[in-house]
């Protein structure tokens, strides 16, 4: 079966698209999706949807003037409107003389597929049963269950006049859960490229148990305090952390790598952006239909390399490793497979090395107070508790935090021997990236306020 | 049934290049129906009869799948079926400008900025938007719609010293007015490039915020708009309070029972959700579910009095929806959204009426930071600059202020907000919300208000 309309006829699409735009070259980028997703809330489904979506994007240079037009209308007179219209621009836009060219291809390796036919073809009753399957064990145990149950395919193509050609068929499928008593609630959180395998019965089990124990939770005054954060909470440093490593960060000042590439700038941790790796969302190329390197970002605590995209690459004289997004006006690259590299423990042995301190299980809300230096604000959220004597004690009321995320690294104590594959948030209504997480085990994080529950 | 075609614009110039001009038009269409007592909702971006018959197949299918976990079935609150237009006023028509006009502004505001030494990073950006939209039910509503946006600003940053200060205006980058050019053109982005260039510079060598104290707190209109977004115009969502949201955007602490009696405020606090407010980005005719645009109160004289409704979660309340089902385009259902939710104007003069009111504190401008809990109480801001209040006089310039606080309390402590003549309809056109996610336009209006006693400097 086609994802969603194939290769063959994305190529199609892309060649038309370059045969009708009238400049010195041009660039079309493809993403086809459909995404189903079934929402559940108070133990059962209130919104349920299902989506056909698919953008063809048309860059073209004349000289140095560049201009880009989006369509999603993929027949032969939208595809004839944009590219004519994106050409009309590149006529009239002021010239940008640091300009580099499109891309020239590079070979691109052969990557792990990200493709699972059964996600693709998983039908609205899969989906509606795999929510039954955390609304009844919830309802039992008194407990609200709310979140998603979503199965997802997506075909990202890239050409240009120049000769690129790059495809990829991708799919996702996820359940989030938040299990919600009275007076205290849970998450849990599965990723799988196989909706066969998707584990909603844990995903359930954990939430459900957690939620148990979350209820009634006590006060524990704000201040540093010792953490376990859970592969939920580290995907959010993670994140913040890979936008501060990109060579456009560099540039405008607000990387905290920024003359400190060899350097030591965490604790032991080591974080690679691994576009191979086939336990994510594995993709061997970026938007520009460049390759992608596999970079060793951090190694073991020392900064070791940003990524770029070819503008950036070029107007800062460094090599292009292939990162760049979908075309944005604010964000051209970006790490999109990250892997914080596991460590040699288990999460209950982590637990066991805290006398005195709080596990986390998500953070919420989390937005930049201070970019160079990584601070960031958020709370904590749905499973919040104490440990003490290294056993989890009793749950604890949210906690806001103002902290800077690379130095809570500097204090790492143990890292998670389990990987976790989560998605970030789409963007631009793609799914550019996955990451892979462990649990952490940090001496100190800020907890600079408490909330009400 | 939506039918929605949006064109888009938007173009950055950044360091004496043109970043990106960058145009987009997205077609297409999507079913809600309801089918044995459950939901279901399918889009599609191919427009033929054959796939709009089975968009709406699967919608049914989608409907009857989610039947598997009902409890019981909706119940909607009635709306006569509307046969209308409406169009968004516009008095400069931003898509018939010629381009050369529209960039030429960038690189004009753009080149003024570069004029002061010691910045890092310049910026000029707008945004410009028309959707048209046609909504038809089984009920019998027809309403075609065509709504006009415009935005953009421009924006400044200075490194050193282990310091990122960053500058903008009129807004984060991210101004935005339901409008035409006109909505861009009245700020005078040229004009006031030399000031916000020369703040950016002087953040660098500023005092740093005074760490956990106490004192009064001047917000400006644009960052007290942020203020009532997160902080008001969240937790009125009747959908969060219902738990439809629960494992996403949260909750909230604006529960049913507190409706009509809990002292959200100060006695200065009025809020109004009004989908009619000249300018706003929440203005239209009908929402997504028919239903007519209106006006009313969130919070009176302090007191919460009203929620943002649908259909489905009025008729919870035994009330009718005041018409804020908005969906991000075609693709996404419709869901409960802000439409202009404002702090509506007080009595306290101008905004140097209010410094000279005040003996000691300190006065915030432009937001550079927020964050708030999933039940919207626990909050933390940051500006991108404050300035010192002593004796009734601006004094000194303050870098990396930030304010913390819990909503009824803070509010609570209001004491004083400026009069109409510094009311100004502020926008966010970023709004997050949903699963899958859907970006919404909202409008807020304000103006600079008081609040004593608040909490500041919490970055070490």
């Amino acid at each position: 079966m086609n994802p969603v309309f194939g290769e063959k006829e994305l190529r199609r699409i892309a060649q038309e698209a370059l045969r009708l735009a009238d400049g010195d070259s041009a660039e079309a980028v493809i993403v086809a999706r459909t995404g189903a997703l079934t929402r559940f809330a108070n133990a059962a489904i209130h919104q349920n949807v299902s989506s056909l979506e698919a953008t063809l994007r048309v860059r073209v240079v004349r000289g140095t003037r560049v201009a880009t037009q989006a369509t999603d209308r993929l027949d032969a007179d939208g595809i004839r409107a944009v590219a004519q219209s994106a050409s009309e621009l590149a006529r009239i836009v002021p010239e940008n003389p640091q300009f580099a060219g499109l891309p020239v291809p590079r070979p691109i390796a052969p990557a792990p597929t990200a493709f699972v036919e059964a996600t693709a073809t998983a039908s609205p009753l899969d989906r509606a049963r795999a929510a039954k399957l955390v609304c009844d064990p919830a309802r039992a145990k008194q407990l609200r269950a709310a979140g998603f149950v979503s199965t997802n395919v997506q075909e990202v193509a890239v050409a240009s006049s120049l000769g690129t050609w790059a495809y990829s068929p991708e799919t996702t499928s996820e359940v989030q859960i938040a299990a919600i008593g009275d007076a205290g609630s849970a998450f849990a959180h599965r990723v799988s490229l196989d909706f066969t395998a998707l584990d909603v019965r844990g995903a359930a089990e954990e939430a459900i148990a957690k939620a148990l124990r979350a209820q009634g939770p006590r006060d524990l005054p704000a201040g540093e305090h010792e953490v376990i954060l859970e592969p939920y909470a580290v995907r959010d440093i993670v994140g913040f952390l890979g936008q501060q490593l990109t060579g456009l960060a560099i540039e405008e000042g607000r990387s905290f790598v920024a003359g400190r590439l060899g350097q030591k700038v965490t604790g032991p941790v080591t974080l690679v952006d691994d576009p191979f790796d086939g336990a994510g969302l594995a993709r061997p190329f970026d938007f520009e239909g460049q390759p992608s390197d596999s970079l060793a970002l951090i190694e073991e605590g020392i900064a070791r390399a940003v990524v770029y995209d070819s503008g950036t690459a070029h107007r800062t004289g460094n090599r292009n490793t292939g990162h760049a997004l979908f075309p944005n006006p604010f964000t051209p690259a970006s790490a999109m497979h990250l892997r914080l590299e596991a460590g040699t423990k288990t999460r209950e042995e982590l637990i066991r090395g805290v006398k005195r301190g709080v596990l986390v299980t998500r953070f919420w809300y989390t937005r930049w107070v201070h970019q160079l230096r990584t601070i960031v604000t958020g709370m904590t959220r749905d499973g919040t508790f104490a440990i003490e004597d290294g056993e989890i004690a009793y749950p604890v009321k949210n906690f806001r935090f103002t902290q800077s995320y690379h130095d809570a690294l500097a204090g790492l104590r143990g890292v998670g021997k389990d990987l976790t594959l989560l998605l970030p948030a789409e963007a631009f209504g793609i799914q550019a990236s996955s990451q892979r997480v462990p649990v952490l085990h940090l001496a100190s994080f800020n907890f600079t306020g408490v909330t009400a529950h | 049934m939506r039918f929605v075609r949006r064109i888009t614009e938007d173009s950055l110039v950044k360091n004496g290049r043109i970043e990106s001009v960058d145009r987009g038009e997205t077609f297409g269409f999507g079913v809600r129906a309801i089918a044995s007592g459950g939901w279901g909702f399918a889009a599609s971006q191919i427009t033929t009869a054959q796939e709009i018959d089975r968009i709406a197949a699967l919608a049914v299918e989608i409907a009857k799948a989610s039947a598997l976990t009902k409890i019981a079935d909706p119940v909607l609150s009635e709306v006569p079926p509307a046969v209308a237009q409406y169009t968004t006023p516009v008095e400069v028509d931003a898509f018939a400008l010629p381009f050369e006009d529209r960039i030429g502004l960038l690189v004009s505001a753009e080149e003024a900025l570069r004029r002061q030494p010691g910045l890092r990073t310049t910026r000029a950006r707008y945004a410009i938007q028309r959707e048209e939209k046609l909504f038809l039910s089984t009920e019998g509503a027809d309403i075609a719609q065509t709504l006009s946006e415009c935005g953009g600003g421009i924006g400044a940053e200075a490194t050193g010293d282990g310091e990122l200060q960053i500058r903008t205006y009129p807004d984060g980058m991210r101004f935005q007015n339901s409008g035409g050019w006109e909505c861009l053109s009245g700020w005078d982005l040229v004009g006031n490039a030399p000031r916000i260039a020369q703040e950016a510079v002087a953040l660098l060598r500023a005092k740093s915020c005074p760490q956990d104290v106490r004192t009064s707190v001047i917000l400006a209109g644009n960052q007290l708009s942020l203020q009532c977004h997160e902080s008001c115009g969240h937790p009125i969502e009747l959908d969060r309070v219902l738990g439809s949201e629960a494992a996403m955007a949260g909750t909230s602490f604006l529960t049913t029972d507190r409706l009509g009696s809990f002292r959200y405020g100060s006695e200065q606090i009025n809020i109004k959700i009004d989908s009619t407010s000249r300018r706003g980005l929440g203005t239209f005719g009908y929402d997504d579910e028919g239903v007519p645009a209106s006006e009313g109160w969130a919070v009176k004289d302090g007191i919460f009095v009203g929620y943002l409704m649908n259909r489905e979660t009025a008729a919870a309340l035994g009330t009718r929806s005041n018409g804020t089902m908005r969906a991000d385009g075609w693709s996404r259902v419709p869901i409960i959204r802000m439409t202009n939710v404002s702090v509506m104007p007080g009595r306290a003069g101008t905004l140097e009426d209010l410094i000279a009111d005040t003996d000691d504190g300190i006065l915030m401008d432009t937001n550079r930071s927020w964050s708030i809990d999933d039940r919207r109480l626990n909050f933390q801001f940051g500006t991108e600059i404050a300035w010192e209040i002593k004796k009734g006089k601006r004094g000194d310039m303050i870098r990396n202020p930030t304010y913390t606080g819990i909503t009824p309390e803070f509010w609570g402590s209001c004491d004083a907000v400026c009069s109409e003549s510094e009311w100004v309809m502020w926008g966010t056109p970023n709004c997050g919300k949903g699963q899958p996610g859907q970006a919404a336009h909202t409008g807020h209006g304000a103006a600079p208000a008081r609040f004593r006693n608040v909490k500041i400097g919490v970055v070490k």
